[in-house]
């Protein structure tokens, strides 16, 4: 099947090298200590932080870091055909570990010992990239929340389709069965923390495929940093003189 | 102190509760009744109308002092609190006692539903959605579809919900919605047949709770509603098998063999649509729409359902530490009359908004 028609178009009409629409709202969920919303072309996330707060299982308590916790769930109509088991799946679970792993490692647990910090994201419409803009709403809410962090985390993803790398696969083209490579990145440092990828690829293909991700990721994270920047204005305005 | 926003009493965000990784589990408790017991009688003193004007009004400037310490007060004494408003029938968001919060109504926002609705009551929000599948009707009624309904409460909707601990509401509400929904006769089962006896609809509908501030079955209610006014039930027909396929819009040029069975009937006739009101009795005062904290102190809840000619489709009161007369009951069922009026209206706008589009 033709992914890239012969004038460089895919099939919702962007150039190889373009992501899709991208748009993140900090606050969508009033109870939360810290909440984003985040799109990215027809895959809509929101995320909602917990924390700090008291350990729920006191043998689970780290005596010097903070506990961190996260839930990966899809709405039953979130994908074409009704899910049936959204939470308790492999996939979910599966996503839940890495969505945790990566944001640990930018957290910085070590000034919140005996806490625990839930990281909860809803899959409200899944098309494509999910775990990305989970990562991406996930970096929103924690910054919204408060909690201290190394650096932002943001994600993307790639693949290669007609002998052509491909940014941000949608549902389709990730189902054709080539190759798709997640990354996530702190974008400051440059340094990589997230990077899984399945199908056979060669090397040399792998290193572009991989720094077309790490671009996109840098992009995600210039917008992110533009609307973290528009909401601390909006709260500074707000507070008054 | 850290630079955190000034939490006014009509802008409420949520608190920011800044860890202390120097005290440990129980210094919080003994923190709370030091400081409460000696607020308490600070405040009984000084918490005159003057205090109750700048708590309601939105310019609360002055020092972060006196905020910390109403704040502090309302989470101790969460019942005097409310009690001190109520003496001037108001509220602490200065709403009048009979008022429900801000709604609004968003049809359409799942594009990959055949049907959705996002609903606001205040901070509470709801998305539903429908989603069509053909199954095989029972035989008890060949001619007859029908609707499955479910109703989640994740995580990410409050901070009492944890993974291990569902919500304690949420099979309540599952449970009052159904019954509500196919007690009303909104929906008739006989138009969600196909091919009697062989095929027909079932409806999925799913209503995610993705913000709970009270009111959560009012609010359900009303994205249920909305999401099957925005039914688009799916093109289907026939194959060579006698099997009911879904006719995917692109290809509909190539298959001119395949008659779509149910072409013209593309959307549900509604009749008598349910809206419904919650109040809160305390004492002899009657609370419409009630928030979160408000819920958990006052625990009397009084659900009114009517449907769009002004009958009663429901009356749910599930016991209470308040006995209510019948006159309270009457109350309620007025004040859920008057909100009628306005999510019919409110729907209606949403409904004039999807068309325009």
């Amino acid at each position: 099947m033709e992914f890239v028609s012969p004038e460089g178009l895919r099939l919702d009409g962007r150039r190889p090298m373009e992501m899709r629409q991208i748009r993140g709202e900090i606050g969508a969920v009033a109870k939360a200590d810290g909440s984003a919303f985040f799109e990215m072309g027809n895959t809509k996330v929101i995320a909602a932080v917990y924390g700090p707060r008291e350990v729920e299982n006191r043998s689970q308590q780290i005596s010097d870091q903070a506990l961190v916790r996260c839930e990966y769930t899809m709405a039953n109509f979130s994908t074409g055909d009704r899910m049936r088991k959204p939470k308790g799946d492999r996939r979910s679970t599966e996503i839940s570990l890495v969505i945790r792993q990566t944001m640990e490692a930018c957290i910085l647990t070590h000034l919140m010992p005996r806490s625990q910090i839930d990281i909860f994201v809803q899959v409200l419409q899944a098309d494509g990239g999910t775990r990305s803009a989970c990562i991406n709403a996930a970096t929103l809410a924690l910054a919204d929340a408060g909690i201290p962090m190394r650096d932002l985390v943001t994600s993307c993803s790639a693949g290669y389709l007609n002998s052509t790398p491909l940014l941000d696969l949608n549902y389709v083209e990730d189902s054709a069965g080539g190759p798709d490579v997640t990354v996530g990145i702190l974008p400051k440092l440059d340094k990589v923390t997230l990077l899984q990828m399945d199908a056979k690829l060669p090397m040399d293909i792998f290193e572009n495929v991989m720094q077309l991700a790490i671009e996109g990721c840098k992009a995600i994270a210039n917008y992110i940093r533009e609307v973290l920047l528009e909401n601390t204005k909006q709260l500074e305005y707000r507070r008054g003189p | 102190m850290t630079s955190h926003s000034q939490p006014s009493v009509l802008w409420q965000r949520r608190s920011t509760r800044r860890y202390n990784p120097f005290l440990g589990f129980f210094s919080d408790y003994h923190l709370g009744l030091f400081v409460g017991l000696s607020l308490f009688y600070s405040l009984e003193v000084v918490l005159g109308n003057k205090t109750l004007k700048k708590m309601v009004s939105a310019n609360v400037s002055g020092d972060l002092s006196s905020e910390m310490e109403v704040d502090a007060f309302r989470r101790l004494f969460p019942l005097r609190y409310h009690e001190r408003f109520l003496l001037d029938s108001i509220r602490p968001d200065a709403r009048p006692l009979g008022r429900a919060r801000d709604t609004s109504l968003a049809l359409g926002a799942v594009a990959s539903a055949d049907g959705s609705a996002l609903a606001k009551i205040g901070c509470t929000t709801m998305l539903a959605a429908v989603k069509m599948e053909v199954m095989t009707p029972p035989k008890e009624s060949p001619d007859e579809g029908s609707i499955a309904i479910e109703f989640y409460m994740p995580p990410i909707c409050s901070p009492l919900v944890r993974p291990g601990r569902p919500a304690e509401e949420a099979p309540v509400v599952s449970k009052q919605l159904s019954d509500t929904i196919l007690s009303s006769g909104m929906i008739n089962l006989k138009e969600l047949s196909l091919v009697s006896g062989k095929a027909a609809w079932m409806a999925y509908l799913d209503i995610y709770c993705l913000d709970a501030d009270g009111s959560l079955f009012d609010a359900a209610l009303l994205a249920a509603v909305a999401a099957f006014s925005h039914l688009r039930i799916p093109v289907v027909s026939l194959n060579e098998e006698g099997r009911v396929v879904v006719v995917s819009e692109e290809n509909e040029e190539g298959k001119s063999e395949k008659e779509p069975v149910n072409k013209g009937k593309r959307k549900l006739t509604l009749s008598s649509l349910p809206f419904s009101l919650t109040c809160i009795l305390h004492k002899n005062y009657i609370l419409a729409d009630p928030t979160a904290e408000e819920e958990s102190i006052m625990e009397t809840l009084v659900t009114v359902v009517l449907d769009s000619s002004g009958q009663l489709v429901s009356l749910y009161k599930p016991g209470g530490p308040v006995l209510a007369y019948a006159s309270a009951v009457q109350d309620c069922i007025a004040l859920t009359r008057q909100r009628v009026k306005e999510l019919k209206s409110i729907l209606n706008e949403a409904i004039s908004d999807m068309e325009v589009d």
